[in-house]
């Protein structure tokens, strides 16, 4: 009995060994596959194919009889980054070692309609009432406005830190929030700030993510609330400040606080960019990064090409030149001498 | 998978066909415990991440005990395994890392077939969970993959019992196969974020089996008297595939574990006192 038993149990580990076996999909470094791999995973990830009106295919057809294997890195970036272009998105990028693709058209064909210099000479004044990297903010009109320019949503402000500056504008009649040129960051961040101006749980948007590797296959939206925040909220007016370089989760603040009763958008168009990226690879190690999840507005709208003001300012050269800022005064307007009906 | 199929035949097959011998009963039953340290490769790969396999090396602790229980009147042994597995992996082009953290345990109950005085069969079902975690070092929004599996699995072992000169040496080879059980595995295109900050936590546990999750532990391993400590030494291959909702996972380890067993008894009983003698479940003296 022992001698089938043992043949049984080698035959056994060979299987094993069998099993421990894979096809493996590795792919090679060549300029080749290093455009297929790309173009296959914004193929089959990136969300916006269908929205923009982009035939992947003719692209693929396009930029693929440049690609040979004679091309060096730097013609093969310059080639595949013109290819992501095409899409039109801020939030993709190809990133090497030594380089960023970037495509910046969704600001660049725009008036900047922010000058941080006037902001700081005619506005600060040097008088921060409380300030870090992430965030500067001081009174105007002998203390009854509180105003808050906040560039970037990269690196967070602390709860506590929210509620010392909301505690200390407790006097005033409204709060100028503004985020011109805050090309976005971490939704966290952005959304700890947001929660300050709602009292009850809000609905202010929605999310989709593909179900599927075709162009349209996309999941039901899913609602997104904004929560209150445990500590200080403020529910009086609040003027939003935006420009077309008011990007990402700075797109995704404005697009939430414009729900509220309370909040009125001043400025310009933001510029966009509602995808949630996520990153990938090419076989020669460059990185990718390309948006895979929609996020819609609260009537389960697209603001991947921006979200328009509910009062439309521009900056006005003139004004500038007496130190005025047309977006900053009309939202002191807004407050302190609120139209009929407002 | 059908491979998958042929072992859990196997192992069900071996259990049904060979049946038991009368068993000591009267004597105290040890607990066989051994800890190994374990240094090999490790493949990781999972499409969330990356498409790529990311190749590197991994360390891991293997805590193991064993003893024979009442169950079926001393015919079953338990079997409890933790393990702890850490690796760091580099893609293709070695310009980008992931980093694994793996946590195992598994609680199993094997029915005793002696079929010598040198060979015994052991045949049964475990209990096993295992929780971890890929970190890639270059994703921004998507850096990390987790893990987290129950599953039921069968297991057999296989130990001999032979002498080289006067040395005593004891092999063993052991087989886990998770063949059902559930998993954390978030639908194609669900992002992390979607599914904890948002909280849209809807079909990311997913039942699994052989037709979409093939996973396999194999564990050799020699114990060695030396003086007065049992060094065991083994390898152990660890094989994990996961293809679901368009998402391809796997972790793959080859150690090589070296470490030391104890086996001792509880001292509570009366002839437990009078005798050193004691019932192994891994050595000759518990056939």
């Amino acid at each position: 009995m022992r001698q089938p038993i043992l043949y049984t149990c080698a035959s056994f580990l060979c299987l094993l060994f069998l099993a421990g076996c894979e096809m493996q999909n590795e792919f090679t470094d060549s300029p080749r596959q290093n455009f297929e791999v790309l173009w296959k995973t914004l193929d089959e990830h990136y969300c916006f194919f269908e929205y923009k009106e982009v035939d992947w295919e003719a692209v693929y057809r396009e930029y693929s009889q440049y690609v040979d294997e004679s091309l060096n890195s730097y013609e093969l970036y310059n080639i595949l980054s013109d290819m992501l272009n095409e899409l039109k998105d801020g939030h993709i990028n190809l990133i090497t070692p030594e380089r960023v693709s970037r495509y910046d058209n969704w600001f660049l064909d725009y008036s900047l309609n922010f000058n941080e210099v006037l902001i700081a000479d005619h506005y600060f004044q040097g008088n921060y009432n409380w300030g870090s990297t992430q965030m500067q903010s001081t009174f105007l009109r002998e203390g009854q406005i509180g105003y808050i320019y906040y560039p970037t949503f990269t690196e967070g402000v602390l709860e506590s830190e929210l509620d010392q500056l909301l505690l200390s504008f407790a006097d005033c009649e409204g709060l100028i929030i503004d985020v011109r040129n805050n090309a976005g960051g971490s939704l966290t961040h952005s959304d700890r700030l947001a929660s300050r101006f709602v009292k009850e749980k809000t609905l202010t948007a929605y999310i989709q993510h593909k179900t599927g590797k075709g162009h349209t296959d996309f999941s039901n939206p899913y609602p997104i609330y904004l929560h209150p925040s445990e500590g200080v909220l403020w529910l009086r007016p609040v003027m939003v400040l935006t420009n077309r370089r008011a990007y990402s989760a700075t797109n995704n603040f404005v697009s939430k606080l414009k729900v509220l009763p309370q909040v009125t958008t001043i400025g310009d168009w933001t510029g966009g960019g509602s995808g949630f990226p996520i990153t990938s690879e090419l076989p020669n190690g460059w990185s990718v990064r390309f948006p895979t999840s929609p996020i819609l507005d609260i009537n389960k709208q697209h603001t991947e090409f921006g979200i328009a003001p509910d009062i439309e300012v521009a900056l006005d050269p003139a004004w500038e030149e007496e130190g005025r800022d047309a977006l900053i005064e009309k939202a002191i307007e807004m407050i302190l001498y609120p139209p009929p009906g407002f | 998978m059908r491979k998958a199929w042929f072992l859990l035949l196997f192992i069900c097959g071996v259990a049904c066909r060979l049946m038991p011998q009368t068993l000591q009963e009267e004597l105290p039953r040890a607990l066989n415990e051994g800890t190994l340290l374990g240094f090999g490769t490790s493949n990781v790969k999972d499409t969330y991440l990356s498409p790529f396999n990311y190749k590197g090396w991994g360390i891991r602790i293997l805590n193991e005990r064993m003893k024979i229980v009442r169950l079926g009147k001393s015919r079953f042994s338990r079997q409890q395994l933790i393990n702890v597995d850490i690796s760091s992996t580099k893609n293709p082009s070695e310009r980008i890392n992931d980093f694994g953290g793996f946590v195992d345990y598994s609680l199993g109950y094997h029915y005793r077939i002696p079929l010598s005085s040198q060979f015994m069969l052991m045949s049964g079902l475990s209990g096993h969970f295992l929780g971890g975690f890929i970190y890639n070092t270059q994703n921004g929004n998507n850096p990390l993959s987790a893990k987290i599996d129950v599953d039921l699995n069968l297991s057999a072992i296989a130990i001999y019992h032979t002498r080289i000169k006067e040395l005593p040496l004891t092999f063993r080879y052991q087989i886990e196969l998770p063949v059902a059980g559930v998993f954390f595995a978030p639908p194609y295109g669900k992002t992390y974020y979607e599914i904890f900050n948002v909280g849209h936590t809807s079909d990311v546990i997913s039942f699994n089996s052989l037709h979409n999750k093939f996973a396999m532990k194999n564990y050799f391993t020699v114990d060695i008297p030396i003086k007065k400590v049992t060094i065991r030494a083994g390898y152990l291959n660890s094989l994990y595939y996961t293809d679901i909702n368009l998402i391809e996972s796997h972790l793959i380890s080859n150690s090589f574990m070296i470490g030391w067993v104890k086996e001792f008894i509880s001292l509570g009983g009366k002839r437990s006192r009078q005798s050193h003698k004691s019932r192994s479940a891994f050595y000759s003296n518990g056939f």
